[in-house]
C-alpha cells in the first residue's frame, strides 16, 4: 500500500471514529453539567429552607415562603426525573429554574427574618419599659400607701 | 391584726402585683416547654378520598389512583421527601423499630414543605405498562407514576395460599434534619397491596 493510500484510509477511519468520541465526550459533559445543576439546586433549596426556618424562629409569617419553596421542590423533582431519563437539557433548565426560585426565597427569608427580629426587639423594649414603669408605680404606691396606713393605724390605736 | 401582720399583707399584695406587671416581660425571656407530643402523620386514601376502595386486583395498562398525605405536628415547618417503592412479598419493608428504610430503590419521589399543624396531600396515579407472567412468576418491566415512565425489574412468585401475584406499593416518609444536614427516614410508611391479575 502506498503512503498516499495509507493516509487516505487513516483519514477515513479518523473521520468516521472522531464523532463517536466527540459525541461521547459531549454527552458526558452534558451529564456532568446536569448532575452538578441538580446538586446545586438541591443545595439552594436546602439553604432556602434553613433561612425560612430562621425567619420562622424569629417570629415571621413564612407561609408565603413555604408556598414558594413547594414550587421549587416540584421543579426539583422534575429536574431529577429528567436527569434519570437522561435528558440533560431539561435537567439543567429545571434545576436552574429551581435555583432561581430558591435564591428568591432566600432573599425574602433574610428580609422577613430581619424585619421580625427588629419587630421583636421593639416589642420587647416597649414591653420591658411597660413592666418597669408598672413595677415602679406599684412599689411607690405600696410604699406611700403603707406610710399612710401606718399613720392612720397609730392614730387609731393611740386615740 | 397587729402592724407587723398588716405589713406582711402589704408586702404580699405588692409582690403579687409586681409579678403580674412583670409577667409580659418574663414570658418573653423564659421559654416554657411545649407539653404536646411532636409527630408526623402519613396516610393513603382510595380514589374517592376515603379509606376504602383501594386498588387491589390490577392489570397492565390500567391507571389506578390513590391519595397520599401527611400532616406535620413537629412544632416547626418541615421539609419532607416521600419515596414511592414497589416490593414483592419477600423484599424488605422499612424497619420502624430500628429506623431503617427499605433497601429498595425509590421509583418516584414527592417533596413538600409543610408548616406546623398543616396537612399535605398529593394524588398518585400509577399503572403497570409491561407485565409478563412466566410459569410461576410475574415480571413487571415498566410502570408509570404520575405520567412518568420507569423501567424496573421486579418479579413476584405465585402465592398459592392467596392465589395471586402480590406486590406492595408503599410510601416512605423522610425528613430533612437540619443538624445532620441530610434527609433521614422518619419511621413512617404506608402501602397498599396489589394482586397482578394480567
Amino acid at each position: 500500500m502506498s503512503a498516499s493510500k495509507l493516509f487516505l484510509v487513516s483519514l477515513v477511519v479518523f473521520i468516521s471514529v472522531f464523532p463517536i468520541f466527540v459525541s461521547g465526550a459531549l454527552a458526558s459533559n452534558g451529564e456532568d453539567a446536569a448532575a452538578s445543576a441538580v446538586e446545586r439546586a438541591e443545595g439552594v433549596v436546602v439553604s432556602a429552607y434553613q433561612d425560612v426556618l430562621e425567619a420562622e424562629r424569629a417570629g415571621a409569617n413564612v407561609s408565603g415562603l413555604l408556598a414558594q419553596l413547594n414550587d421549587a421542590a416540584g421543579i426539583l423533582v422534575q429536574a431529577r426525573i429528567s436527569y434519570m431519563a437522561g435528558d440533560s437539557n431539561e435537567t439543567v433548565r429545571f434545576a436552574d429554574l429551581c435555583s432561581e426560585v430558591g435564591e428568591n426565597v432566600r432573599k425574602d427569608a433574610h428580609r422577613l427574618r430581619d424585619l421580625a427580629v427588629k419587630e421583636a426587639d421593639e416589642r420587647f423594649l416597649w414591653t420591658m419599659i411597660g413592666s418597669i414603669v408598672s413595677v415602679s408605680a406599684i412599689v411607690c404606691a405600696t410604699f406611700i400607701g403603707w406610710l399612710a396606713f401606718k399613720r392612720r393605724f397609730h392614730e387609731r390605736t393611740s386615740g | 391584726m397587729n402592724l407587723e401582720e398588716y405589713r406582711t399583707l402589704f408586702l404580699a399584695a405588692s409582690l403579687a402585683l409586681i409579678l403580674i406587671a412583670a409577667f409580659p416581660t418574663l414570658s418573653m425571656v423564659i421559654r416554657f416547654p411545649k407539653s404536646s407530643e411532636n409527630f408526623s402523620e402519613l396516610w393513603v386514601l382510595g380514589p374517592d378520598h376515603k379509606a376504602e376502595g383501594y386498588p387491589f386486583n390490577v392489570t397492565a395498562n390500567e391507571a389506578y389512583r390513590v391519595f397520599v398525605g401527611g400532616s406535620n405536628h413537629l412544632g416547626y415547618s418541615v421539609y419532607y421527601v416521600l419515596y414511592v417503592k414497589l416490593r414483592n412479598q419477600t423484599q424488605p419493608l422499612p424497619d420502624n423499630q430500628k429506623s431503617v428504610p427499605s433497601s429498595l430503590p425509590p421509583l418516584y419521589e414527592f417533596r413538600a414543605f409543610v408548616p406546623d399543624g398543616a396537612t399535605w396531600e398529593t394524588p398518585v396515579v400509577f399503572s403497570f405498562l409491561e407485565v409478563s407472567p412466566f410459569e410461576n412468576s410475574c415480571f413487571v418491566r415498566r410502570m408509570s407514576i404520575n405520567d412518568v415512565v420507569f423501567s424496573l425489574d421486579s418479579s413476584s412468585n405465585w402465592d398459592s395460599e392467596r392465589s395471586g401475584f402480590y406486590y406492595q406499593l408503599f410510601f416512605e416518609l423522610w425528613l430533612y434534619n437540619t443538624t445532620l444536614q441530610s434527609f433521614q427516614y422518619h419511621d413512617r410508611f404506608v402501602g397498599i397491596w396489589l394482586n397482578m391479575t394480567g
